[in-house]
């Protein structure tokens, strides 16, 4: 029987930092493992435990696309004990993932709707997974219109910036990337997300929002898609909290009733408004 | 089927199991503790003590478990995983409560989603003999919870002391299987008399009804009520209650050793602490026992049901008779309701 | 003695009331009757109509002292015992609360009761109790018994000097004669003939018992760091589990950080759960820094304890 407390060996194929600040590190994981690499099959919105022997174990939402074979992208922060162990972790370094944990986002409900991605920081992670997925040849034709707004504090901030430059070329896909506070080379846009959409205005007729970002961005931004009459079954998002079985048994990351690891991370908005407000 | 042990072939009988299973049954630590323990000799056993401190939920998800141990060989890790259980055991002594919530425990971590492989493992390899209680406590109030004193639910065997000997009534398959065991007679009419007499003293005794019935739904509409602020005071934060409660399964994982050689460890945690839900950036979605002591209670009486049909608690009250500052459960939950039961509690005037 | 403890009863629901009248405090920390007998609980008094549910019994054995922390933004009047208030001057030392923050209800201590200790004298559960005069009725569902209160007291209660909460804002009852019941522990006494090999197999034995609950850190009222060494993870000084070195890792840390500090109230060991002899540690401390030091926590409100500051004529024979 299948230990799921047990990580599947992975190696870092590699590893590159993404911000200015150099807190936030990418590392590219590829498996060990044919078979595990065969039987691993996950959807956009889905996390994973990456486990470092000897210090501990954190969950990550997984960076990469499905549609991008072979191996898994994480974006890590670094802010405590694994963390900063998985920013020590050297190309060829060997590291444990379990996974793919959470219900993902709902891909199924996307279907013929246009979607509205709103991210902010690096919470961006997941976001980029769902972008990179749905603007695939096999999959583009599923959704209809693409709204992708991404907002960091400064310039140097901005994640995955090869990505946003890729994006930014496409025209079935439109990007506005905005920053809180520009830099001298900063030709782009200036502005708090919140005001940024509220600028965009896309149309909530068919669409779905999905949005991801730090509790200040939601709590300015959730209003602003209130006025645009996104309705709250709509508005989706991928919850946060601190894990560690990541597998619905340790008790620990409930809100009410539900486990944001084992019947989240993603939830809708009208499934958050009937929990208890306690996180 | 109905059998009977007579007293004096209590302990050959129990020497019968320890030659071919690992037995565990309450042991004394120093007078008024004791907890489940492998015995090596039936001397040990002590049934004395109405229940052991420490739960049997023990045998089956244990204080503290190596989940697997890593070594770095060369370039790859080798991890072995830890879950296997040589020898059958056998859980003798557990009171309904107690094997109740081990079912409950089955619901989490066996139920739905992935499989809990430590807790299955043991489970799968354990044969329950529970025993029935005749003396329930003040402090017990099983039968409001959804059990009682006799219940046979969760056990292979069940024993019954009727003073100069046992009633035993062999339940499931696993229990048939010690039907041939030399030491069991039949059981005759006048046992089977002493056992209703038995069972009908407790349910009176346990039998003042905590109004645990219905606390779902009036839970439900008191999320922001003013009770939290009151109910929370006199909680010192200690761990005493989740610990010792038949039904707490909160967990923390941990690393201990070093990247060369070392294991991955599961302990019990309790919600009841600051540190369970800090989080690295410093943030604490229940900063305060206030919100901490709601989450215990909503989540024994409100979320629990809500995902698996019946409510956290067994009423062993352990969590009365261990608590530091005298926190009453019993009282939590009648303030919760509008019914007050007719008799309740001893007292000291 | 029970009509001692109904006149002090009496007094602290006098002084509770005027209090919450003149709002000269926020809420009133005492001690109620609750559900089980031998046993009282901490209560928290808001409004003048509430103080009739303060008791004062030979069970009033918590800490109280333990929830300033909890309750530190509030002003807040406390009935304490002797060790109690001997607690919170070793706690403004440490300058844990403002001075005008409390107000202090003391009532001289009639040696609190051991409850474990009653219960092991009888057959059968207990189902009610009651004082009467010197002694304590229990009764159980067939039995009754009448028990001296003197041969039931805590180990650390037989022992104290400071029965009379010094530095308080009012008492309740008449000082008590500050004379022990017995000289020094005698368990102590007996404990320090032995060798350290016998003294750490005893040790070695109660700590084995030990399910790290931390109810003796929580009910004790000099036990208020926010991060616990051993809720550190960086640096890790212990892991978490029970293997023994960790369990003895604790206790022996969490007793030496008391050194100096603890009033000796026994609250530690009446909250654990199994019964561990947490007194041994605390009392045998509170005796060598007596005899090094010539200290005892919590009498005088202007010297600092002797492991947080130093002297040069400090006795060094135990460095070796």
């Amino acid at each position: 029987m299948k230990n799921p407390y047990l990580p599947i060996p992975m190696v870092v194929k590699k590893a590159s930092v993404e911000t200015t600040d150099r807190m936030l590190r990418t590392l590219e994981l590829s498996f060990l493992n044919e078979e595990d690499a065969k039987a691993f099959r996950f959807i956009p919105g889905q996390f994973c435990e990456l486990s470092i022997l000897g210090k501990g174990e954190a969950p990550f939402g997984i960076a990469s696309s499905p549609t991008e074979n072979g191996s898994l992208k994480f974006t890590i922060n670094k802010a405590g004990v694994v963390t900063t162990a998985l920013h020590h972790l050297e190309e060829g370094a060997e590291i444990g993932i379990r996974g793919p944990l959470g219900n993902g986002y709902p891909i199924d409900l996307f279907k013929g709707k246009n979607i509205l991605v709103i991210g902010g920081g690096f919470a961006f992670t997941t976001l980029r997974s769902l972008i990179v997925y749905l603007s695939h040849p096999e999959n583009r034709s599923r959704v209809k219109d693409i709204t992708v707004i991404y907002g960091a504090r400064m310039p140097g901030l901005l994640l995955y910036k090869e990505e946003l430059t890729q994006w930014e070329k496409r025209s079935d896909l439109k990007l506005v990337v905005t920053v809180d506070w520009g830099d001298k080379d900063w030709k782009g846009k200036v502005g708090l997300v919140p005001n940024v959409l509220e600028e965009v205005a896309p149309s909530s007729e068919n669409t779905y929002a999905v949005i991801c970002g730090p509790p200040i961005m939601i709590k300015f931004t959730f209003p602003k898609l209130m006025t645009l009459r996104f309705p709250n079954e709509r508005i989706y998002t991928s919850l946060e909290k601190r894990m560690k079985c990541g597998i619905g048994k340790c008790g620990r990351c409930n809100i009410g009733h539900l486990y944001v690891c084992k019947d989240g991370p993603v939830f809708s908005y009208a499934q958050l408004e009937k929990l208890p407000k306690d996180y | 089927m109905k059998l009977k042990l007579d007293k004096k072939d209590f302990k050959p009988f129990l020497q019968s199991l320890i030659e071919e299973y690992d037995l565990f049954a309450p042991v004394q630590l120093v007078e008024g503790v004791s907890v489940f323990k492998k015995i090596d000799h039936p001397d040990e056993v002590d049934l004395s003590t109405p229940n052991p401190q420490k739960p049997a939920k023990e045998l089956f998800f244990p204080q503290s478990e190596t989940m697997f141990r890593y070594e770095k060989a060369g370039k790859k890790n080798q991890m072995t995983s830890m879950e296997e259980v040589k020898r059958e055991r056998i859980l003798f002594g557990a009171r309904p409560c107690d094997i109740e919530a081990i079912s409950m425990l089955e619901k989490v971590f066996v139920g739905e989603g992935d499989t809990d492989v430590y807790f299955l493992e043991k489970r799968k390899k354990t044969t329950i003999m529970g025993l029935g209680c005749n003396h329930p406590l003040s402090t017990c109030f099983c039968s409001s919870a959804g059990g009682d004193p006799f219940l046979r639910a969760g056990s292979d065997l069940f024993f019954v002391d009727l003073g100069e000997a046992y009633f035993v009534e062999l339940l499931t398959e696993k229990g048939m299987a010690f039907h041939k065991n030399k030491f069991f007679k039949e059981a005759d009419p006048k046992d089977l008399t002493l056992v209703k007499e038995f069972e009908e003293k407790a349910f009176e005794k346990v039998g003042y009804a905590i109004p645990v019935e219905g606390i779902e739904k009036r839970l439900d509409l008191m999320g922001e009520s003013s009770f939290w602020d009151r109910i929370h005071e006199k909680c010192i934060g200690c761990r005493i209650c989740t610990y010792l409660c038949p039904t707490c399964h909160c967990f923390d994982i941990v690393d201990e050793g070093e990247h060369q050689r070392g294991q991955r460890v599961r302990n019990w945690d309790s919600c009841l602490s600051p540190l369970y839900s800090l989080e690295t950036s410093g943030h604490n979605p229940r900063p305060t026992c206030r919100e901490r002591t709601r989450q215990r209670l909503m989540h024994k009486f409100n979320y629990f049901p809500k995902n698996f049909g019946q409510v956290a608690c067994v009423g062993c009250g352990r969590c009365i008779l261990y608590c530091p500052v005298h926190f009453d459960i019993r009282q939590a939950i009648i303030w919760t309701s509008p019914k007050r039961p007719k008799r309740f509690g001893g007292g000291t005037i | 003695m029970e009509e001692r403890s109904k006149a002090i009863q009496d007094r602290i629901r006098d002084k509770a009331k005027e209090l919450l009248s003149k709002k000269a405090v926020d809420l009133i920390i005492g001690f109620g009757e609750w559900t089980l007998p031998l046993r009282t609980t901490p209560i928290f008094i808001r409004s003048p109509e509430g103080v009739d549910r303060l008791i004062w019994n030979s069970f009033c054995e918590n800490n109280l002292a333990t929830y300033l922390h909890k309750f530190a933004q509030f002003k807040v009047g406390l009935v304490v015992k002797g060790c109690d208030a001997r607690s919170i001057i070793a706690l403004s030392l440490e300058k844990r609360f403002k001075p005008d923050q409390l107000f202090l209800i003391g009532v001289p201590c009639q040696r609190m009761v051991d409850r474990r200790k009653v219960k092991r004298a009888v057959k059968g559960e207990i189902l009610r109790a009651y004082e009467q005069g010197d002694q304590i009725i229990v009764e159980g569902e067939d039995f009754k018994k009448a028990l001296d209160r003197n041969n039931f007291l805590y180990p650390s209660c037989q022992v104290c000097t400071h029965r009379t909460p010094s530095q308080v804002n009012a008492l309740v009852g008449d000082p008590v004669e500050e004379s022990p019941l017995t000289e020094t522990h005698p368990e102590i006494m007996e404990f320090e003939k032995e060798s350290p090999e016998e003294r750490w197999r005893f040790f070695e034995k109660e700590s084995s018992r030990c399910i790290r609950c931390y109810a003796c850190r929580e009910v004790c009222p000099m036990c208020y760091c926010n991060e616990c060494f051993v809720d550190s993870s960086n640096p890790k000084w212990i892991d978490k589990g029970p293997s023994p070195s960790d369990l003895e890792f604790y206790h022996i840390v969490r007793a030496y950080h008391q050194t100096g500090r603890c009033s000796g109230c026994g609250a530690c060991e009446r909250a654990c759960p199994m019964e561990i002899r947490l007194t041994y540690l605390t009392q045998k401390l509170n005796l060598d820094v007596k005899e090094l030091f010539d200290f005892e926590t919590g009498i005088d409100k202007e010297t600092l304890p002797p492991l947080s500051t130093y002297e040069m004529e400090d006795k060094q024979e135990f460095i070796k």
